[in-house]
């Protein structure tokens, strides 16, 4: 009886022309990704943007960092942070825990790069806006 | 006549076996019948215990998401609950309705997972696919509400990092009803599937006392009949204020634990329409101050996984780090002890089904 159910139901999702030109109507579930991608939503934890004018040097965001991934280096007569793109685990403690709020996480998610030194972003990289 | 020993056939299970994730087993099998199954866990250890020590808390709390990949929220949940219990703070109240509305999120984000793995293992490649792209509904809920996508980083010491919008909302009851539907689409392809059913009904079979031994929780343990849920006998955040049936089934086979999974889905949506119902107003943080938490004490916390029961024994020297962490993973007792159990006896094919239907997730159980 379970057998005689099971095939009349497969049947009727099968062959019925509804379920067929309802499949062909279906939207995909995926996104054809280098010429569509899903926009990125309000708050998204991407590319570290840096304020050099609000920036005070405290180091607080290198001690909070989990990866140790936020160094200080000298830029233009000061201390200035710098990221190491690949150690980041984009956790926002730098931002939440920053002071001044001169570092804070951008909607930028592109970030590969071809080698690992040009994942390393000086306080000059991280202070371009991210392009949107 | 000369007498001649026999010699029992080794076959390797994993660790890169489509189905076994980062575990290996060997099972010492004779013809088709599996004699015995030495798990090797270890594969993805890596030493979250340790690493704590020589971390802050909120680092910590960043940190403990990759102890279960899969269910991340109830790993931060956890921790932070542990931290909570020794420092005394009141969480506020809208604080605690987003912790367990998270908290829900992520057992139906990773029983969605664990069907389309379980499809996948017993060749429904399609459910497999459906599955996961159903998965990126909730993970996109993850992203609106947290900016993260798999590694939410969201529960703090004192509430949660950042409070929910608007449009979590509306997303989230749109998601909620898309998978309500969607269950129904698992029933016919997958759970009443007679191919299916023949290879799950029957297979790794325990009785309750059997359970009990081995140390099962979660779904494995109410497969059995055991009416067992941390959320019911000992109630944390604001499970008393909800209403809800833990699942319970009396078969105690590879399809009964499959099933309650199934169930615990459609119990997860209804919580998660209740909690957003009566959603309150407020603060969802405790202000803690400049500088880090520094503590002394002991603490112990229990809370139901998607997996099982999941522990937090944290202690606390005082300084900012934790002096030690414990943390009991559900998925190192499903593999180690349940899995070797149940595989004395059944075939080799049935193998990755009772592993799966156990749903163990290497990444919990290494550590």
């Amino acid at each position: 009886m379970r057998k005689m159910g099971y095939l009349s139901d497969k049947f009727s999702r099968t062959f019925t022309p509804f379920g067929i030109v309802k499949n062909l109507f279906r939207k995909p579930m995926t996104l054809q990704f280098p010429y569509e991608s899903l926009p990125p939503v309000e708050g998204y934890r991407g590319r570290h943007v840096l304020d050099l004018d609000k920036c005070n040097g405290c180091c607080i965001c290198c001690m909070i960092c989990p990866n140790k991934a936020i160094g200080l280096v000298d830029f233009r007569g000061r201390k200035y942070p710098q990221v190491n793109l690949g150690k980041c685990c984009f956790c926002q403690l730098c931002e939440e825990y920053c002071n001044v709020k001169a570092i804070t996480l951008s909607k930028e998610a592109m970030m590969v790069t071809m080698d690992k030194e040009s994942a390393i972003l000086g306080p000059e990289a991280l202070s371009k806006l991210p392009t949107q | 006549m000369e007498e001649r020993e026999i010699a029992f056939l080794t076959v390797p299970f994993g660790p890169q076996h489509p189905a076994s994730g980062h575990f290996h087993a060997l099972l010492k099998v004779d013809g088709e019948t599996v004699l015995e199954l030495e798990p090797h866990p270890g594969y993805l250890h890596r030493g979250f215990e340790k690493l704590m020590e020589y971390r802050v808390h909120p680092q910590n709390c960043v940190l403990v998401d990759r102890a279960d990949v899969l269910d991340p929220f109830s790993c931060e949940l956890g921790y932070a609950n542990a931290i909570e219990k020794i420092a005394g703070l009141e969480i506020p109240e809208r604080g605690r309705y987003i912790r367990t509305i998270m908290a829900e999120l992520g057992r139906i984000l990773s029983h969605i997972t664990w069907i389309g793995v379980l499809s996948m293992v017993l060749g429904f490649d399609s459910a497999n696919k459906i599955a996961w792209g159903d998965r990126e509904k909730i993970l996109r809920l993850n992203e609106i509400a947290t900016g993260g996508r798999l590694y939410p980083c969201y529960l703090c010491i004192g509430g949660v990092r950042r409070d929910i919008s608007r449009e979590f909302v509306d997303e989230t009851s749109k998601a909620l009803d898309y998978l309500e539907g969607q269950l129904s689409f698992y029933d016919y392809f997958v759970f009443k599937n007679e191919t299916f059913v023949m290879r799950m009904e029957k297979v790794g079979r325990m009785s309750a006392k059997e359970a009990i031994d081995l140390g099962a929780t979660g779904p494995n343990l109410r497969a059995c009949g055991i009416d067992y849920d941390v959320r019911k006998d000992e109630p944390y955040e604001v499970y008393p204020k909800v209403e809800f049936n833990v699942i319970t089934r009396e078969e105690g086979d590879a399809y009964a634990r499959s099933l309650c999974r199934r169930d615990e889905i459609a119990e997860s949506i209804s919580i998660v329409r209740q909690l957003l119902k009566n959603l309150p107003d407020g603060p969802y943080r405790v202000e803690l101050g400049p500088g880090c938490i520094t503590l002394e004490g002991e603490s112990y916390f229990c809370l139901e996984s998607a997996r099982g029961e999941k522990c937090f024994h944290v202690v606390s020297d005082g300084s900012p780090c934790p002096y030690r962490v414990k943390i009991r993973a559900p998925s190192f007792l499903h593999t180690l002890s349940e899995f070797p159990y149940l595989a004395r006896g059944s075939t080799i094919a049935d193998i990755p089904a009772i592993y799966w239907s156990l749903d163990s997730c290497p990444a919990d159980m290494d550590r």
